[in-house]
């Protein structure tokens, strides 16, 4: 294919996030032509999070899968266009940015970089051998497989508790395995309480996660754990693991673009990356705080930032 | 060529939005079971899988064939659908 028909946008947003479709609504909101390229859930990890309590707005809450659609309507109403697929290296190229993906080449004259993060694995033995066979990363997805079913769930932040929460709807028993202490917010840490009460869930702090055991077509039927010293066997069905993120960066590795020394991405104050004209915005940034309000906050900052950028630049001629 | 699909999804399912959102941009209809309504079909996604989870995809070709997708993946949905 020549070069002339690489499809060329003013911005290209990589990513479908909160960060990403709130940039999305303030560029094409004015006539910045903009399209967003996700591989994964439109909506991000706030897509398959059960209940969203903190995003300001919503008194209530609000469930992740409706705050997705629901930012995605409205990036879709001022003109944003979201296209499925993989980006898999970004080229500066002075006054345009080439993008390698999975469904072609395409320019743009400034990028965003809004990918996120996924859910870590813990590393294991067993966790590879039973993923999706009784090993999960995600309770919307997975938890309707375990109604009345024991299940283990690892991890103490707010996503542990979160989905384990979400998990007592099907589960007749969690054993929830903290590392070390609780990091889940206390509102979180008061509604589980009441489960812990009822006796449907039971918290082992200072519980290291060792190994996953199953049987091969049956699945699994125990996690072995360590608790001061002593080895500890969870007899369950399930087991969902919840601890930590790691960056959505691999696809910048060859890049001239900084990342730190987890692999997030380095901006300045302004969101831009070590390249002009690509900007890094929401939980991808290294610094950024992990928080839907705020991933949707640098979005909207990334957006202003581009247009700064965009304004001072002619619009290049395409050889 | 394909025949038939069939999707097997829940309620809560972000993925199972995006699989559906593919097949629609692709201009491809599908037949829907929804684990939440249907419970007691969980079993046949298990047993067509070899996973619990969803979605599970079942690409039935021509010739009666049929190809399983399990979770949104579009390196192997996008071929099992030519």
């Amino acid at each position: 294919m020549s070069d002339n028909k690489i499809p060329e946008h003013d911005v290209v947003i990589v990513g479908a996030g909160p960060a990403a479709l709130t940039a999305a609504i303030y560029t094409t909101r004015e006539d910045i032509d903009t399209l967003l390229f996700e591989r994964g859930v439109v909506g991000g990890l706030a897509a398959v999070t059960d209940k969203i309590d903190n995003y300001p707005g919503f008194p209530d809450g609000v469930e992740g899968l409706k705050l997705a659609g629901d930012l995605q309507k409205q990036a879709e109403r001022f003109g944003a266009v979201i296209e499925l697929g993989d980006i898999t290296a970004i080229e500066d190229q002075g006054d345009w940015k080439l993008l390698k993906t999975t469904e072609g080449d395409m320019k743009a004259r400034a990028v965003l970089i809004a990918t996120g993060s996924d859910y870590k694995k813990i590393g294991v033995p067993g966790e590879e051998e039973f993923y999706a066979r009784g090993v999960h990363y995600c309770a919307t997805c997975d938890g309707a497989f375990y109604r009345d079913k024991r299940l283990v769930v690892v991890g103490g932040g707010n996503s542990a508790f979160q989905e384990a929460l979400f998990l007592t709807r099907f589960a007749s028993h969690i054993d929830l395995l903290v590392r070390s202490t609780v990091k889940a917010s206390d509102v979180l840490e008061d509604e589980m309480q009441k489960f812990v009460d009822e006796g449907k869930v039971t918290v082992h702090l200072g519980t290291t996660t060792d190994e996953i055991i199953g049987e091969k077509g049956k699945g699994v039927t125990k996690v072995i754990g360590t608790k001061n010293g002593k080895k500890i066997e969870f007899p369950t069905d399930g087991v969902f693991v919840f601890v930590g993120l790691k960056p959505n960066s691999q696809f910048v590795a060859n890049s001239k673009i900084v990342l730190d020394d987890v692999g997030f991405v380095k901006t300045n104050p302004d969101l831009e990356t070590a390249v002009p004209g690509v900007f890094a915005a929401g939980d991808i940034r290294s610094g950024a705080t992990m928080q839907i309000a705020s991933a949707a906050g640098e979005g909207a900052t990334a957006a202003l930032k581009i247009r700064e950028y965009l304004e001072v630049r002619p619009h290049p001629v395409q050889n | 060529m394909v025949k038939n699909i069939t999707i097997f999804t829940s309620n809560t399912c972000a993925y199972c939005q995006m699989v559906k959102k593919y097949l629609g941009a692709k201009g491809m209809s599908y037949d829907e079971v929804n684990i939440d309504e249907h419970p007691h079909r969980q079993a046949e996604a298990m047993e067509m899988s070899g996973a619990s989870t969803v979605p599970v995809t079942i690409v039935t070709k021509g010739d009666d064939s049929k190809e399983v997708v399990v979770g949104y993946n579009l390196a192997k949905l996008a071929p099992a659908l030519t």
